[in-house]
């Protein structure tokens, strides 16, 4: 049933192409609901005593050591159900824009979804790396297409970032081929990396690559750029779901390739991603563009994410899937919530902005839920996300978690002033309609499944701890062919 | 029924409450919203009532409800212990908790967002519930932060005025830096004992005596009171507590006065036997608590809005808990927060209802006389500052002595300085009762014409509320009156509460403790009649703003604290967002990556022409590019 992981984005792909103009969206929420229901059967089926599950395990072509091994585990079925759960939001959140009735639009958010099934899925480091760059295309395809006017020096500055972050994982990837009979993920695990600098440079490849798409402090201007220059479904898909893969690309590759170098890099990592923490949240405090404030404040999100995973200890990582699926749906709903705003108003700068609660009530309070799904409270799966995660990277260092625990306090500031800036005071605005049904059932489904998770977070943990457990068996595997 | 099924229905009733009116609130009359919040309440409270008489007498009882989250070192339940403190606490938050839901029918009946109002309160009394019975700190931190949402939602209710939600938002941030170090308390916790849960706690440091490290010991009690700073409302974070007196004055009543600002009191008694632990922390609780009391108390005495000066009397009895904590003295602070919740609820209603008559005039330069035309707000506000104001008999009387008495024998100085803060909370609530009641009106004669006693719904929690007020102080008579029920209170808490029996009883000295009632009930009887002199009998009035100096100018503007720490905390924090955003992001990173892009492009030309499909070409281009990098900024920086 794997197969069907690539074989559906795309077949949709290219339908979606070909029906008239007015079925695209249907066609495109089918889509969508269909991956979505194949991987939740995958998951029905996963049996997380098995461990990793290979749907195709050959080789391919030999010479040459690349192989076809695809497969998933708890962390890879988690990740494909966020994917498979966002893209029918995102199509229905662009429901009313015209963005959902274009072919190529819907087309495009299939390609992407194919190539995040096949980074969620490759087992195989040329695979991986394929795939990375197949979601490159569709993202930049419809930042280009349907961005802002100004989106080229934006776009510019996204690619290079990127490119230069990709060819140095390809680099890392050849180099630690050179040293294993295939690029098949178990062989490049199995590389004992005697050399400490060889060990650090090939780390340092992977590193950069996902360095600048999570982004981690100093690798992260793009960001802002592109999220306030694309069209919002592609913020959405950036934020949302993108970034993801290079979260994940630390937990399936960077942790378990390269324990030796991490052994004196992880301080370093982990004091960028605070510092990403902090600097994000102090940036957002002062931010009028309510797209440019949330990149940043994603962008300390995110980080307190990365450096929860490099504290490479179970809690810390299941917690981080946790969170991954958390931030996934809250960036998802408050990018939203912008997008309600600016669809209205054709302005999202807090400045122009006021008493839109008194005009649309519904939309105040789903906004406010979001709001406080943002800042972590309780009965949102982000409140025990961040718990653990704080937690991980508390007795990593008590200093560094000290001062990732300001999000705590900065988030709030923020977040309330954004939100209470743009929903209370004088109303600046003559009209606001309330939400559209695709808008509000958006909003709606996002907040029964963070209120769900927020309850009962052993759901997500429990699934997916055997994996998280396994994987850091595999880096201590290779630590141990060291010594 | 069971106590273990009684106490998620009392937590599940407040939640059915707020989910129906939340949901359906908006198409049902108010007459039916006000109905259902109350009546919810109400069988909250008496389920509650029905626990109290289960475990009064025997042992506590846990409840596990499920797992929240399993890991290796440690797991997250959501339990519930029903003790007697937590349901002591339950007790107070259901029982008070009714009377003010009724009260506010009455009191937001003109709102238009009636149902809205009775859901979050329903909600705030669903998270307290939570605080206080969660059967580990982990619960707790739950019910922490849940009760800090509800806060800033009643905060903000009127949210038309922009000024109120930039009031809820300061309480939000406040409670939230303490609460970081209620959240690093809580890992220390988990790193030193691995579990959270009160009883696994309770045994391995009294039974099993596994009593940390001095420092770790210092620093878990540290973080905790920090969290307890930050919701008790104590110097430095206690400025967002007046400001919140910008929700409705039910809510003022409620949350600012009788039940979430004493979660931070809870906190430390039900963590009593850790505090123990640390010497230098009780310490610093002591005078922490004891500047905060005679702080507020200071800023108190020139204030002109009535309920401003409620909060900071909140603010000043609550410092003077935690003096009470400091010196270990948990059964008086629990004493206290009991009379306290009572007298205290009952001046915020008493103040709502005048607030109510007046046509929401707060000043009390235009109230005056108020005394007949509102007799039994007069009545009932009359008693509540009897009793905060330690008039012999009433509730306060008591529960205030007992704290004063423990200072004597702690020391001499810490007696005269908590005289000192009692005396100035006589003097400020005898000036606001005088000159709200007393003298002739003020106000416009259309307020004069609309001045009204309220409807029964608020008359009688006032009512009941006074009652309280003045026999609360049965609860824990002391012993000196030989009374058969003496101490009652401190038995309730040694019976099943961990850590109260391993605690060294004070012998009470009959004749000291009867002196000392003596000297603070006659201090208060001749404040009375002083502040009768002045402000009754002469009529003297608060002067205008502009005209206040000296020692008065630094009372009316609360010592500059707002003003402090805008230029100590929050400009800083935009100066640098703001130079961040324009000078690093702006300028470093952005030309950084501009040059790097130029040098790739260049470079990108280059390659293309050679690009052979082949990977190792990838591999050169990364190179050049590099070289490139290296290059460029080897002349740029030249």
């Amino acid at each position: 049933m794997g197969h069907l992981l690539f074989i559906l984005p795309i077949c949709f792909a290219l339908i979606v192409l070909f029906v008239p103009k007015n079925a695209v969206r249907f066609v495109g929420l089918l889509g969508g609901l269909t991956t979505l229901v194949i991987t939740i059967g995958l998951i029905c089926t996963y049996n997380s005593a098995n461990g990793m599950h290979y749907f195709v395990k050959q080789d391919w072509i030999k010479g040459f050591g690349m192989t076809m091994h695809f497969g998933y585990d708890a962390i890879s079925l988690l990740l494909l159900l966020l994917t498979a759960g966002l893209i029918p939001l995102i199509l229905l959140s662009n429901y009313k824009n015209e963005l959902a009735s274009n072919r190529l639009f819907t087309s495009m958010v299939f390609f992407m979804q194919l190539g995040l099934a096949g980074v969620f899925v490759s087992l195989d480091g040329l695979w991986f790396y394929i795939f990375w760059e197949i979601t490159l295309i569709p993202i930049y395809l419809i930042a280009y297409w349907f961005g802002a006017p100004e989106r080229k020096a934006a776009l510019l500055k996204f690619f290079i970032y990127t490119f230069v972050g990709s060819i140095a994982m390809l680099a890392a990837i050849i180099g630690l081929k050179s040293m294993a009979p295939s690029f098949a993920y178990m062989d490049l695990v199995n590389v004992a990396l005697t050399d400490k600098t060889v060990a650090f440079w090939l780390m340092a490849g992977f590193f950069l690559a996902f360095a600048v798409k999570i982004p981690i402090f100093p690798f992260h201007t793009w960001q802002p750029d592109t999220y306030a220059k694309a069209p919002m479904a592609g913020t959405m898909l950036l934020s949302a779901i993108m970034l993801k893969m290079a979260l994940y690309g630390i937990i399936r590759w960077l942790l378990p390739l390269f324990p030796e170098a991490l052994e004196t890099a992880t301080y370093g990592i982990i004091v960028l991603a605070v510092i990403g923490v902090v600097y994000g949240a102090v940036i957002a405090i002062k931010q009028n563009d309510m797209k440019r404030l949330f990149a940043y404040a994603s962008l300390s999100h995110v980080g307190l994410i990365a450096a929860g995973l490099f504290t490479a200890t179970v809690d810390a990582i299941s917690a981080g899937v946790l969170q991954m699926i958390n931030h996934g749906l809250v960036a998802l709903g408050l990018f939203l919530a912008v997008d309600v705003i600016e669809r209205r108003l054709h302005t999202r700068s807090l400045s122009d902005l006021g008493g839109i609660a008194k005009q649309a009530p519904k939309f105040a309070f789903w906004f406010a839920a979001l709001a406080f799904a943002s800042v972590s409270v309780p009965f949102t799966s982000g409140f025990i996300g961040e718990f653990l995660l704080l937690k991980g990277i508390y007795n990593y260092d008590w200093i560094i978690g000290a001062v990732a625990g300001t999000t705590l306090i900065l988030g709030a500031v923020y977040t309330f002033r954004a939100y209470q800036l743009s929903m209370y005071g004088p109303v600046n605005t003559a009209e606001f309609a309330d939400l559209h049904w695709s808008e509000f059932v958006v909003f709606f489904i996002i907040m029964v499944i963070i209120v769900v998770l927020g309850v009962y977070p052993a759901a997500i943990i429990d699934f997916v701890k055997p994996s998280v457990s396994n994987l850091l068996e595999l880096s201590s595997i290779s630590t141990s062919l060291v010594k | 029924m069971t106590v273990q099924q009684l106490i998620p229905l009392i937590i599940a009733l407040p939640l059915l409450g707020a989910f129906i009116n939340g949901t359906f609130g908006k198409q049902f009359s108010k007459a039916l919203v006000g109905a259902i919040a109350t009546t919810v309440m109400a069988i909250s409270f008496l389920f509650t009532v029905l626990v109290f008489m289960q475990v009064q007498q025997g042992d506590a009882v846990s409840v596990k409800l499920f797992t929240m989250l399993k890991t290796d070192s440690f797991s997250l339940n959501a339990g519930f212990l029903a003790d007697n403190l937590s349901v002591w606490m339950a007790l107070i938050v259901t029982g008070i908790g009714t009377l003010i839901h009724l009260f506010s029918i009455g009191y937001m009946k003109n709102d238009p967002g009636f149902y809205k109002f009775f859901t979050y309160l329903n909600l705030f009394i669903f998270a307290m519930l939570i605080l206080v019975l969660g059967s580990n700190y982990f619960l707790l931190f739950f019910g922490w932060e849940g009760v800090g949402i509800c806060s800033y939602l009643l905060i903000g209710f009127w949210y038309g005025d922009f000024k109120n939600t930039l009031a809820a938002r300061k309480a939000f941030i406040m409670n939230r830096i303490g609460d970081l170090g209620l959240l690093i308390g809580l890992f220390l916790l988990l790193a030193q004992f691995g579990t959270l849960e009160y009883n696994e706690l309770a045994q391995k440091v009294l039974v099993e005596k596994l009593i940390p490290s001095d420092w770790m010991i210092l620093g878990i009690t540290l973080m905790l009171f920090i969290g307890a700073i930050g919701k008790s409302a104590q110097i430095p974070l206690f400025t967002w507590l007046p400001d919140a007196m910008a929700g409705p004055t039910p809510v003022s009543a409620l949350i600012h006065a009788a039940t979430m600002v004493t979660a931070g009191i809870f906190l430390t008694v039900r963590s009593n036997y850790l505090f123990e632990a640390s010497h230098l922390t009780q310490d610093i609780m002591l005078y922490v608590g004891l500047a905060t009391s005679i702080i507020a108390a200071f800023i108190a005495m020139r204030q002109n809005d009535i309920k401003k000066v409620l909060a900071y009397s909140t603010v000043s009895q609550l410092g003077m808990l935690f003096v009470a904590l400091g010196m270990g003295a948990y059964t008086a602070a629990m004493f206290h927060v009991t009379t306290h919740a009572f007298f205290k609820a009952l001046l915020f209603l008493g103040s709502g209802s005048v607030i109510h008559a007046m046509s929401d005039e707060q000043d009390i330069r235009k109230m005056g006389g108020l005394r007949k035309m509102i007799p039994i707000t007069h009545a009932t506000f009359l008693i509540g500052t009897l009793a905060i104001s330690g008039f012999p008999l009433l509730s306060g009387f008591y529960s205030k002595d007992e704290i004063i008495a423990h200072a004597f024998t702690h020391g001499t100085w810490l007696y005269v300085a908590l005289m000192a803060s009692a005396a100035l909370t006589a003097i400020y609530m005898f000036r606001l009762y005088f000159v709200t009641f007393f003298g002739s009106f003020r106000g416009t004669h259309e307020q004069e014409h609309h001045v009204h006693e309220g409807p029964v719904a608020m008359t009688l929690p006032l009512i009941v509320l006074a009652v309280l007020s003045v026999f609360g102080g049965l609860l824990n008579l002391p012993g000196v009156w030989l009374h058969k029920q003496a101490h009652w209170m401190t038995h309730l808490f040694e019976q099943n509460v961990a850590g109260f029996t391993a605690l060294p009883k004070h012998a009470e000295n009959p004749n000291l403790a009867l002196i000392l009632m003596v000297v603070a009930g006659a201090m208060s009887l001749l404040i009375l009649l002083v502040t009768y002199l002045v402000y009754g009998k002469k009529g003297s009035l608060p002067v205008a703003d502009e005209a206040v100096t000296g020692w008065e100018k630094l009372s009316k503007n609360k010592l500059y604290f707002d003003e402090i720490y805008n230029f100590l905390f929050v400009r800083p924090l935009e100066w640098l967002s703001l130079k961040i955003t324009q000078f690093f992001e702006g300028i470093v990173l952005h030309r950084g990556v501009v040059g790097l892009g130029q040098v790739i492009g260049k470079s990108g030309d280059l390659v293309r022409k050679w690009q052979t499909g082949r990977t190792d070409s990838y591999l050169l281009w990364m190179v050049m590019g590099l070289v490139g990098l290296v290059v460029y900024y080897l002349i740029y920086k030249n």
